[in-house]
């Protein structure tokens, strides 16, 4: 069972070789872990970025690889509330690399990134969430107000 | 099972406060009518003018006809019965119905605010009794639906609980007395399901000296020559695995003689008592996943698998579910509605399997295809959608596309055998209890012909043992022919293999790749070059099944596969990309 070479018995090298890396070299600002026994979900903490509303917070998010994964783009959620208006009210993320723009290249920590940057530049153009985005786009300055509120209030625990 | 389920995620001081006239504390106050008789409503009447103004205005209005409501400080008893009675709306109740609704958004609306919180707590620690099914399940349900509480909050129900191995013993000498080996399990449910919700700096808080003794007294078998009851043994177990589950805490726990009084209580895997064999499941559960013995072998590598050829597919099941080594039983002591399906895939004949049932709660259990999804956090699992459907012993249900109806069987109890066959023949599911069978259902079939798993979810502390055949069945169906997964699947040693997550972890750890592998699946050298973009760092496996180049999304219009015995790259036939192949074919 030990040899050095040795893989994970049903779980595709692939995810093996991320998850691997996730551990050995985490993203700056966000930590991924497998939770409990099942290796294909993800428990994701991330820290808000620098300059922006959500600077201070740190958000959860789940990221689950299905079946067909790489071939398929991983499932990411928010879990912490979030004001964004490329998050909808459950947490699920408007990205295009999740959704059309997958390609098997792409890997977990590439999305990680992407949603990391998405926090740094939201963009009301494509949103999800309209009541948000139209906010972001009559009054930024409110909008960017109420975002901090509730990391603040979301975000923030102890 | 629907959103009655659902977490309640806003922490305490969040929530809005009630008019500040009224709080000379932040106690929760409830309405109570007035009758005409005075029957109904409790003593201590409410003491501001404001609601005594307004009630009288009420009562003014509808003098004679209507019944008036006044506002009254909510008391121990009426929480108490809140609590009893909600526990069997929960049971009865077939689905959300408004009362069980209703009922949940009041332990909301009482425990906000951190006197109400600490009464909701003490109330469910009191009141929960021993010999209902849906106890301790409850108990987490009730507190999920309470807002978050503070951690002062918590420090005064730690407090206020007051408890040490003196507390714990004392209450195990009074075994006869079933209040008080219900108080330590609720207890131990509580503030287990706490540790679990507060993972982190609170739940090391709330894991005091005295705390950890008394858990640990519920480990020693017998005090003072008297046998502690098999269910605190149990969830003692079961609140030191949700403590451990913080690192420090974890840390702690070690220091104690957990690891030899686990040794002694996985003796009872095997025993006949089914709360035993609970307690034998917990205990090798977390000898096998949370305190290692060392020169203890691990369950996966002592286990027979030599004529299971079906089992649970731990690939397959939503992240807390615990399964056995043998891949045949499984348990759920987390919060959430945790699902799995079996290895076996059918798509016709005619399928029978049983299930034993070790714990009387809420579990759904029956067929599912791929398509139905796990939704363990919002409370869906088997059964809640249009691709399964389950059988629900205890609420007597029959589920499907989150749809239930009240089936004839009786409540399922401890070591009942449910059989589920699925003909495809016939286009039926039939359910038996002990061989007693129910009309055939056959709703699935509008929805999915094939691509059947046998599956289940499960609601917290609940645990069932599956036979795909493995042995003989105990209520064979005599009406047909059947097969069973077992006689027809195959599985490999390697698939087989159950590792426990620290396992699987340090295999992620061990693995090794090399650098000339393919980037899409990690495994085969990537040996295939794509036309016209270039783009190389993939094998020829991998390149059949993209639609595009995955690295700058170019169409592909023919791959170069180097040649694997020479270092030279050959122009070889296109690839299945046939449509686009012109430029090289």
């Amino acid at each position: 069972m030990n040899k050095s070479n040795s893989s994970v018995p049903n779980l595709p090298r692939r995810i093996v070789k991320e998850t691997q890396r996730l551990l050995s070299e985490p993203v700056p600002g966000i930590t991924a872990a497998p939770v409990e026994d099942n290796l294909r979900y993800f428990k994701v903490l991330m820290k808000g970025p620098k300059d922006s509303p959500f600077e201070g917070g740190n958000f959860k998010l789940e990221l689950f690889l299905p079946e067909e994964y790489p071939m398929a783009a991983p499932k990411v959620r928010f879990i912490t509330k979030i004001y964004h208006p490329n998050v909808d009210k459950i947490g699920r993320i408007c990205l295009d690399i999740l959704k059309d723009k997958w390609s098997p290249a792409l890997q977990m920590r590439t999305v990680l990134l992407s949603i990391q940057a998405l926090l740094s530049a939201p963009n009301p153009d494509d949103p999800l969430n309209n009541e948000v985005a139209n906010l972001w786009k009559e009054n930024e300055a409110e909008a960017i107000s109420r975002a901090k509120e509730w990391t603040r209030i979301h975000a923030m625990e102890q | 099972m629907g959103n009655c389920y659902r977490k309640q995620r806003t922490p305490l001081q969040r929530l809005g406060t009630r008019p500040t006239e009224l709080d000379d504390e932040d106690g929760p106050y409830m309405l109570v009518i007035n009758n005409n008789n005075g029957a109904t409503g409790t003593s201590n009447n409410p003491s501001h003018s404001r609601w005594d103004n307004l009630r009288n205005r009420a009562s003014r209005r509808n003098r004679d006809t209507q019944p008036t409501w006044s506002l009254c400080r909510l008391t121990d008893e009426e929480l108490d019965k809140h609590v009893i009675d909600t526990l069997s709306t929960l049971r009865n109740s077939a689905e959300n119905g408004t009362t069980l609704i209703l009922r949940m958004r009041m332990f909301r609306f009482w425990a906000n605010g951190e006197t109400g919180w600490n009464m909701v707590l003490l109330s469910l620690i009191r009141a929960v009794p021993l010999d209902n099914a849906l106890g301790p399940s409850a108990i987490t349900l009730f507190i999920d639906h309470c807002p978050l509480p503070t951690k002062q909050g918590v420090m005064k129900l730690v407090n206020d609980l007051n408890l040490s191995w003196e507390k714990a013993a004392d209450e195990f000498m009074h075994g006869r007395n079933t209040d008080k080996c219900a108080r330590h399990r609720n207890v131990c449910a509580v503030l287990g399901h706490l540790a679990e919700s507060l993972a982190g700096p609170l739940s090391a808080t709330i894991l005091t000296q005295n705390t950890l003794e008394y858990f640990m007294c519920g480990l020693e078998q017998t005090i003072n020559g008297v046998h502690i009851p098999v269910v605190n043994i149990l969830y003692s177990l079961i609140a030191l695995e949700k403590f451990a589950q913080t690192g420090t805490n974890k840390d702690k726990i070690n220091a104690t003689e957990i690891r030899a009084k686990l040794m002694a209580l996985e003796d009872w895997t095997e025993s006949s008592d089914y709360k035993k064999c609970q307690v034998g499941f917990s205990a090798r559960w977390l000898l096998d996943n949370a305190f290692i013995v060392e020169g203890r072998p691990l369950s996966y590598e002592s286990v027979s698998l030599n004529n299971i050829n079906a089992m649970l597919n731990h690939n397959d099941v939503s992240e807390y579910l615990k399964l056995s080594a043998d891949g045949l039983e499984a348990r759920s002591d987390a919060s959430s509605f945790e699902s799995v399906r079996c290895t076996y895939c059918v798509n016709s004949g005619v399928w029978y399997y049983e299930v034993t049932i070790i714990t009387p709660g809420v579990m759904q259990i029956g067929w599912a295809t791929k398509k139905s999804k796990f939704f363990n956090y919002d409370g869906y699992g088997i059964g809640d959608d249009e691709y399964s459907c389950a059988y629900d012993g205890c609420r007597q249900l029959y589920w499907h596309q989150a749809q239930s109806r009240r089936h004839i069987h009786p409540a399922w109890r401890e070591g009942d055998i449910l059989g589920l066959l699925l003909d495809l023949e016939k286009n039926q599911v039939i359910f038996y209890l002990n061989g007693d069978p129910l009309p055939s259902e056959g709703g699935i079939f509008n929805h999915a012909k094939e691509g059947f798993f046998a599956a289940a979810s499960f609601m917290s502390h609940q645990q069932c043992i599956f036979n795909f055949g493995a042995k003989p069945f105990k209520f064979p169906p005599l009406d047909r022919e059947y097969s069973c997964f077992n006689d027809h699947a195959t599985l490999t040693a390697e698939e087989k293999l159950i590792l426990p997550k620290h396992k699987k972890l340090e295999l992620i750890k061990l693995s090794e790749f090399r650098a000339d592998q393919c980037d899409l699946c990690c495994d085969l050298k990537a040996n295939t070059t794509i036309l016209p973009c270039k783009h190389s760092g993939i094998c020829s496996r991998c390149v059949e099944i993209v639609d595009c180049c995955p690295f700058c999304r170019s169409e592909i219009t023919g791959t170069i596969i180097e040649d694997t015995n020479s270092n030279s790259y050959t122009s070889q036939a296109c690839t299945s990309k046939s449509s686009h192949c012109n430029e090289k074919c």
